[in-house]
């Protein structure tokens, strides 16, 4: 009898599970970091249900891997990632785990949006003793608007490549996107231009493009090498570089602690500015109206389209927030 | 203008450039001579006619080739008009020109396709010092991937050192190699891929895994063959080098038999629903690296192997915190129990019960990873097996309940300095003899994400010996490594 109660009960467990899979008929898509999970709302737009697995406060190298991910994955008809090796502390493992082959590496629903990506600092030597390199060069792109749109494009091309039956849908979201970017990029060049030649120093190589971009020089990093925290003699010798180049900025992003920071900026006279790296860094960072805003769900950050809501996360919000804080950080007088 | 254009003008510019460099060459070459030779200033005129006339011959011969190459080249493509030349780096400013830029950066970036359309088939200085910066920007990478080209095919090979000076109160001092483990993985094709770990220690060398997993199995299931850790509790999985303490606790040494290395095959289940919930089953000749309960080498019927199933899940308490759960269940029908002397086994026929339940807590602040954390991880294990407790000679098995577990504490304090502590307290498998108890605080130092030094102290309190231990290791990881899933 109780066997018999135990096999029905499975039995409808899997009738359920069964229809309600059935049931859905959207493209489930994965994306590493908020910013492409918006990016993948914003080109899939009805067609697509997206999670994100970072929330955009982490360090991207220590996102944790939690299992509830692997379960995200397991469900997932496409993953969309960063690239150049970024996410290896935690992909690799949930995709494993997640016992989903259509989505591993060299699959086609495994989106790389670093495909179109002009890369910087790609290194001539590989060696451990230059610090946590990335072989294929620095991943920290998403700070650029321009580089943002190749991503655009590789994400929209891998939408088209998997569902090719929707691939108008893809380009023409994808033309309102990049269109919507290059208002933005025209007016961040205008708002940005005081940034023009001025020094920083941020805690780890994440500006590299930003500051490229926007025609900032990056003068050096308060850790020693990429990945390795800062000893002593290095941080003397980079207040004496500092003081030297007169580096206008320190840059603490938000995921390193800020006594460092405080003490290179106080002892150099140099502004000291905190920075979110990916959209959903700082709660609350203003975006402009029309675009989706992040919100916080079970298992990670996924996208929801709020236009012209309350001030909230979005890529061109986290461009605004970190452009006007070094706008705002240039232009106050040096300490000393 | 076009790339093809433009190589063709940087040809012809580098040609001009090396007739130069040869006539001057060729001169200085005839004016050496001449002064060591001391020749008149006829033979000197004829000699340099000479030479003139050969570098008119050199310019004539490249003006062909040049011709030819022109002629040999696709016809250029018609002027785009566009004269932005933009590269990551640069910017304008101005309202008008900024979404224009925008726009013209957007289509694909590169700063040499904006200088398309020049009608002048000679380089400008200014067009070439771009031509060359290109060159320049590029060379790094195409460099770099010719580099690692050729081994594209070849495992990831990472190694990892881990050694240890031992002071014991009763035992002495040591210093202990403890390992060099070579790992290797790749795919091996479109279905599975393998891996392999290669230990040497100072007891010799060995394969300590080697296994093929697949990749592509449907319903979410995974099969693993060869030999492995079999997916049995937490820190059994774990190889010595990424434990979180120096030693293993030595309740897994006695119920486990150390690492939980076994010789079989693995099915793996991720089920299809909201909640984590994963599941193996395995058949193994054994687990157990230092288990010799059965002799893993012959053939035997099928009662004496080991049979393993686990289901394992996952609580988020909050987005910075979680709890893994797991057990695990291995059985043997039939072993063959040590007798009381030590000397030998015995075949006595009777099941052998090995059951854990392992809780793991994280909390890993979202935004400081890096330096802040906590993880507390409790293993409990129960033992029920049949024990010679008769004596020498005259063997009397009775069935015997043991149980033990070890709790540890370690806290993220900084990027560098992980302090934490472990309890490790077990029953003796036949209850013959007292319990043995551990107290180990530790601290750990991370001089990067590939070295690591770690000091424990540790007071040991087992039948016959108390002690104090003091330990100091040092780790260190070269090449390749990986974040897995299961070493989380």
């Amino acid at each position: 009898m109780t066997r018999n109660l135990l096999g029905r009960s499975f039995l409808l467990a899997m009738l359920a599970l069964g229809s309600r899979v059935q049931g859905e008929e959207k493209i489930h898509v994965v994306a590493t970091i908020p910013d492409l999970a918006e990016f993948a709302q914003r080109i899939g737009g009805d067609l697509v249900d997206v999670k994100g697995l970072a929330t955009g406060v982490e360090d991207i190298h220590s996102v944790p891997m939690k299992p509830n991910f692997a379960v995200l994955l397991n469900r997932a008809d496409l993953v969309v990632l960063l690239g150049l090796e970024v996410e290896h502390a935690f992909l690799p493992g949930l995709l494993e785990a997640s016992r989903n082959p259509k989505i591993q590496r060299g699959m086609p629903a495994y989106i790389d949006c670093s495909k179109h990506v002009r890369v910087l600092e790609v290194p001539t030597r590989i060696d451990r003793a230059l610090g946590e390199q990335h072989p294929m060069g620095n991943p920290h792109y998403n700070l650029d608007p321009l580089a943002m749109k190749e991503a655009a494009r590789a994400l929209a091309e891998g939408f088209g490549e998997n569902y090719p039956q929707h691939k108008s849908v893809f380009q023409s979201n994808l033309k309102t996107l990049l269109a919507d970017l290059d208002k933005n990029i025209a007016r961040w060049k205008r708002e940005a231009a005081a940034l023009k030649g001025k020094k920083l120093v941020s805690y780890h190589p994440d500006l590299v493009y930003l500051a490229a971009r926007f025609g900032m020089q990056i003068v050096g990093t308060i850790e020693i090498r990429a990945g390795v925290d800062a000893t002593p003699s290095h941080v003397e010798q980079l207040i004496e570089l500092m003081q030297r180049e007169k580096v206008d900025v320190v840059v603490r992003e938000l995921h390193y602690p800020a006594g460092l920071a405080e003490t290179v900026a106080q002892r150099t006279g140099a502004a000291l500015v905190g920075l979110p790296v990916m959209v959903g860094g700082v709660p609350g960072a203003p975006a402009r109206g029309g675009v989706p805003e992040i919100i916080r769900s079970e298992g990670g950050a996924t996208t929801e389209a709020k236009a012209g809501g309350p001030p909230t996360c979005s890529y061109v919000g986290l461009i605004d927030y970190d452009l006007h804080a070094l706008v705002k950080a240039v232009g106050e007088p040096r300490k000393s | 203008m076009g790339i093809v254009e433009k190589r063709r003008a940087s040809d012809s510019g580098v040609h001009r450039r090396t007739f130069r460099g040869l006539a001057l060459m060729v001169i200085c070459a005839v004016l050496g001579r001449a002064a060591a030779r001391a020749q008149t200033p006829d033979e000197m005129q004829k000699e340099i006619q000479t030479m003139k006339q050969q570098i008119e011959e050199l310019q004539e011969k490249t003006r062909k080739q040049a011709e030819l190459i022109e002629k040999l080249a696709p016809p250029a493509k018609p002027a785009s008009g566009s004269s932005s030349q933009e590269g990551a780096g640069a910017q304008e400013s101005g309202q008008a020109a900024g979404a224009k830029d925008a726009a013209a950066e957007s289509e694909g970036q590169p700063a040499d396709e904006s200088a398309e359309g020049a009608e002048n088939p000679e380089l400008t200085a200014e067009e070439q010092r771009i031509v060359d910066e290109v060159i320049r920007q590029i060379q790094p990478s195409l460099s770099a991937a010719n580099r690692t080209f050729p081994s594209q095919f070849n495992p990831a090979i990472g190694l990892f050192i881990d050694m240890a000076f031992s002071w014991e109160e009763n035992g002495g001092s040591d210093f202990d190699f403890r390992s060099a483990e070579l790992g290797l993985s790749a795919s091996v094709d479109p279905f599975a891929r393998g891996y392999a770990i290669l230990n040497g220690t100072e007891d010799g060398f060995e394969v300590e895994e080697a296994a093929v997993v697949t990749t592509s199995l449907p319903y979410s299931l995974t099969v693993k063959g060869g030999r492995f850790f079999a997916d049995f509790g937490r820190l059994s999985k774990f190889h010595d080098h990424d434990l979180p303490v120096v030693n293993r606790p030595h309740v897994l040494d006695t119920f486990v038999g150390g690492e939980g290395q076994a010789d079989g095959a693995e099915v793996s289940w991720l089920a299809p629903i909201e909640q984590y919930l994963s599941l193996t089953a395995g058949a193994y000749d054994k687990i157990g690296a230092d288990n010799d309960r059965v002799d893993g080498n012959v053939p035997r019927d099928l009662g004496r192997f080991t049979f393993l199933v686990r289901p394992a899940t996952y609580f988020a308490v909050t987005d910075a915190s979680g709890i893994d759960l797991g057990a695990s269940y291995a059985a043997t029908p039939r072993v063959d129990s040590p007798t009381v002397d030590g000397a030998g086994t015995i075949s006595d026929e009777e099941a052998r019960h090995l059951v854990g339940v392992d809780v793991t807590y994280r909390y890993t602040p979202l935004g400081e990873a890096q330096y802040r954390g906590l993880v507390i991880g409790t293993e409990l294990l129960f033992n029920s097996e049949e024990r010679d407790v008769g004596d020498p000679g005259a063997p009397d098995f009775r069935r015997r309940n043991a149980w033990g577990l070890y709790s540890y504490v370690e806290l993220k304090a900084t990027r560098r300095y992980n302090p934490g502590f472990l309890f490790d307290w077990s029953q003796d498998l036949s209850r013959d003899e007292g319990d043995t108890t551990a107290y180990s605080p530790y601290l750990t130092v991370w001089l990067s994400e590939f070295q690591r030094l770690r000091l424990q102290y540790t007071y040991l309190d087992q039948p016959g010996n108390h002690e104090s231990q003091v330990f100091f290791q040092w780790t260190a990881i070269l090449g390749s490594h990986v974040h897995g899933f299961r070493d989380r």
